[in-house]
């Protein structure tokens, strides 16, 4: 019988399992640890050892056997770092423990004594979000501590409060929360984790627009923090607060789409906004925030892309050039729009938790450069490994396309500046363009997953008919 | 190249020594700031062709940069004679000697040459009236012009390649000056996908002004700065900006722009230019060896800046759309401004310096329409050959 290690291509990403067995012999009591990462699918480290410290509980030995595999995780990492054509690796997943009973926490000395709760109706950012609630990056150190920490208050708390415990690597895989359609990969996380986890996450399904539902819940819970990613209209926004009265902080994701159209660029936090956009409901949400006398705290994104997007930004980018088709971008395609990756725009939200210089302001939060459409469309291509597009460029009023968009970003200059939030709040992008699109492909549309499946109607309209604009 | 770094601007802030009183941004240069001169009978004769005095060196003050207890500087300015950029050495100056420091002003050529007969030179009388000392003649020479005057700043707005430059910043280097700046474009970015053009950016290698920039670094002047404008308006303007869309909006004609119109550049008031100069003389610790893009921090399009000039102008706006390789006109000629997004931010500015723009293009066009008016040139007879051309090309009816 011949065994042999296969490597293949997919996924180009370090992967990491650990598991531990508790008093795996009994005549020394000692517990076992074992972990396994691979690259391309074939195991390049692995290891099967006895813990040196004698554990009382199954929980123990996990976070014994996480210690150890984090460690191996971080030499894999550097060591990976080093090799030239190794892709960026990506931010640092991990998240601390918050309890309710420790006022020091490591990792977020902000959040120490904060339940948070997340609207959970938007499932890719929010999955990202919930996963960066702390976005902090742990040394092997602190997450020891981190584990201790954690098995204190596992032990000792009586209540079951919600905790967010997410563990991820810096080059493994996105774990993904387990909604309907998206599959879960927990990595770095065995099989009594993922209990653990399931427990400490509290999944409230229901509808938002059931003010009534909303303020129950809320109110039976009781949270200090609100982070409102979903809400669209101003009156979502009223169950929570009449539920929350002791609400400590409102963290609202509003929209860069809220400020009036310009010919004076980029946008800044203190450009006029336009009532009329379609956006209005954020605006709104604004104000009635601040009317109410909330410490609120507005991020206005531009666009968002990254890894699991929802909406298809890169994606529609992605389609046309894996189907090596042409892509029809409107007008001069010299329109300038900017995109921000969503793990970016998570650790500017946690930037802000319990910041008090974030006390009723609105940031911008997107990349630190704009691009033009003919631009981004070569930056999907680079960032893929695609040869450069053919761009054809078109005149949209000479076409009917009904109700479908045949391109998804607006047919105009949109970017805004992030100096404020780069400024008061110490944060700033991790991700240039085209790395961030990068990882965007590698960890979702490389590996042969997306939202909407390819649709070039539109596409074929447009090149069934030949008009190239002159630029 | 010294790219923009991080450093806190608390940090220059903190040595007192170097601290001004003045304000960074004076409010309207067109109120001319006098402090008490030191020859009041000039005030009363402002004509260009007045000769510049040189005063006896023997009355001249000299400092260093590094004598903790004055305040007042010495500041060298060898300015161009002609061109976009001629217009910020004099603002500069302004501000320099509403600030109490010493200026000199050496400007290209002869001081009756022809090119004298154009702003911001016709008001060169301003500077001396404050104070300052106006000078004409050959840069490569200019040890000799300003006979063994110590400076401490030395502030090239003048040339384009290291042949023109390098004299200066030699001469500059040899006799002592501890602050070089020098005024570069930012034109030598090289052109991306991505926008805009930020400190640290790829250049490209073989423009004539990164010849310079490279030189001046390695001449390891105590503090130097590298700045790279884009285009300007203002009062004093040498070259033609807005004053291309108000001729045309004036006569009733249509404004012919190359392309979408969608274009960014940065017009920026060339207040805001000489506010940057004077926080890095200012800061000279902590703008040494940085790159500043000169610009304001809004970008406009052309289409968006041909609208705010009509409506400064209170006129109607007729925008036409050409392709210059289609009508066969060079788009460099037919138009002012380069026909591409043309677009950088002032980060290293407002990082390192707490810099802060001022430019209010809708306010700022207004005042310059008043201008353009009072000078007469609303009523000027101009021809528009170019303009002609295209419209012709398109088919578009001229009604005036």
């Amino acid at each position: 019988m011949n065994y042999g290690l296969h490597y293949g291509k997919y996924p180009t990403v370090l992967e990491g399992y650990c598991d531990a067995n508790w008093i795996s012999y009994t005549k020394d009591s000692k517990s076992t640890s074992g972990y396994v990462f691979t690259i391309g699918g074939g195991a390049v480290s692995w290891k099967s050892t006895k813990q040196t410290c004698i554990v009382r509980s199954t929980m123990e030995s996990e976070f014994i056997a996480l210690d150890k595999a984090a460690e191996e995780a971080e030499w894999l990492r550097n060591f990976l770092e080093d090799i030239p054509s190794w892709m960026k690796p990506v931010s640092v997943t991990y998240v601390s423990v918050k309890t309710g009973r420790f006022n020091e926490t490591l990792m977020n000395p902000r959040c120490s004594r904060h339940h948070v709760h997340c609207s959970a109706y938007s499932p890719a950012t929010c999955a990202m979000g919930a996963l960066e609630m702390t976005g902090q990056a742990l040394d092997r150190k602190e997450l020891k501590w981190a584990c201790i920490h954690l098995i204190l208050c596992i032990q000792e708390s009586k209540k079951s409060t919600r905790r967010f415990v997410g563990l991820g690597s810096r080059s493994a895989t996105i774990p993904r929360r387990s909604y309907p359609g998206i599959t879960v990969q927990k990595m770095l996380m065995s099989k009594q984790n993922k209990a653990v986890w399931k427990k400490r996450i509290l999944h409230l399904k229901g509808d938002r627009k059931d003010f009534e539902f909303v303020k129950t819940s809320l109110a039976a819970e009781g949270f200090d923090v609100v982070y409102d990613i979903n809400g669209r209209e101003a009156d979502e926004v009223k169950p929570i607060l009449d539920a929350l009265p002791k609400l400590e902080q409102f963290i609202y994701c509003s929209s860069a789409g809220v400020y009036l159209k310009s010919d004076l660029l980029p946008h800044f936090e203190t450009d006029a906004v336009d009532p009329k956009s379609r956006h209005k409901g954020k605006l709104e949400t604004e104000s009635s925030l601040d009317s109410r006398g909330v410490n609120w705290t507005s991020l206005r994104p531009v666009y968002i892309y990254g890894p699991l997007n929802y909406n298809p930004v890169e994606e529609w980018f992605f389609h046309r050039l894996k189907a090596g088709r042409p892509i029809p971008i409107p007008n001069s395609g010299i329109q300038i729009t900017q995109l921000g990756h969503v793990k970016d725009l998570a650790r500017a939200f946690v930037t802000v938790l319990g910041n008090p210089k974030a006390s009723k302001q609105v940031y911008n939060i997107s990349g630190s450069k704009y691009v033009t459409f003919d631009g981004l469309a070569r930056a999907c291509a680079k960032a893929a490994g695609f040869p450069e597009p053919e761009i054809v460029h078109y005149n949209p009023k000479e076409f009917d396309f009904g109700k479908k968009k045949a391109f998804p970003f607006r047919d105009q200059h949109f970017f805004a500046s992030i100096e404020k939030a780069q400024r008061e709040l110490g944060w700033t992008p991790e991700f240039g363009l085209v790395d961030g699109l990068a990882d965007s492909y590698n960890l979702d549309f490389g590996r042969g997953t997306f939202r909407k499946a390819a649709d070039f109607s539109t596409d074929d309209i447009i090149l069934g008919k030949s008009f190239v604009l002159q630029t | 190249m010294a790219a923009a770094s991080s450093s806190s601007y608390s940090v220059a802030s903190s040595l007192s020594s170097l601290r001004f009183t003045s304000s960074r941004y004076l409010p309207s240069l067109t109120h001319y700031y006098l402090p008490s001169t030191p020859f009041p009978s000039l005030f009363s004769s402002p004509s260009p062709s007045r000769r510049s005095s040189y005063r006896p060196l023997t009355r001249r003050p000299t400092f260093s940069a590094k004598a903790a207890s004055v305040d007042r500087k010495s500041v060298l300015i060898v300015n161009t004679n002609s061109g976009g950029h001629a217009v910020i050495g004099f603002y500069f100056a302004q501000q320099l000697l509403a600030s109490g420091h010493d200026v000199t002003v050496l400007t290209v050529g002869d001081e009756g040459s022809d090119k004298m007969k154009k702003p911001p030179f016709t008001r060169f009388s301003e500077l001396v009236s404050a104070g300052g000392k106006t000078l004409w003649g050959d840069p490569a020479k200019v040890a000799e012009i300003v006979s063994g005057v110590k400076f401490d700043v030395v502030f090239e707005n003048n040339g384009k390649d290291l042949d023109t430059v390098k004299p200066v910043a030699d001469w500059a280097k040899s006799s002592g000056v501890a602050q070089f700046l020098y005024i570069s474009s930012a034109g030598i970015y090289k052109t991306s996908d991505e926008v805009p053009h930020v400190e640290g950016d790829l250049v490209k290698e073989d423009a004539s002004h990164v010849g310079v920039e490279k030189y001046i670094a390695e001449l390891s002047f105590s503090s130097f700065a590298i700045f790279r404008p884009q285009y300007m308006i203002g009062s004093g303007n040498n070259k033609d900006c807005e004053e291309w869309f108000f001729d045309r909006i004036v006569r009733d004609r249509p404004v012919p722009l190359p392309g979408s119109g969608m274009q960014l550049t940065n017009i920026s008031h060339v207040r805001d230019l000489s506010s940057m100069l004077s926080l890095a003389v200012e800061n000279s610790i902590a703008a040494n060896g940085k790159i500043f893009n000169c610009v304001s921090d809004r970008a406009v399009t052309f289409n968006g800046l041909a609208k705010l000039c009509a409506k400064a102008a209170d006129r109607e706006l007729k925008l036409v759309h050409y392709d210059p390789k289609s009508v066969g006109v060079d788009a460099r000629k037919a138009f002012p401004f380069r026909n591409m997004h043309f677009y950088a931010e002032p980060r290293a500015a407002k990082e390192v310096l707490g810099w802060t723009g001022t430019t209010n293009l809708p306010e700022d066009l207004k005042e310059r329409f008043q201008e353009y008016v009072e000078i007469g040139r609303d009523k000027k007879d101009l021809k528009f050959d170019v303009d002609d051309k295209i419209l012709e090309s398109l088919k578009v009816e001229v009604t005036a």
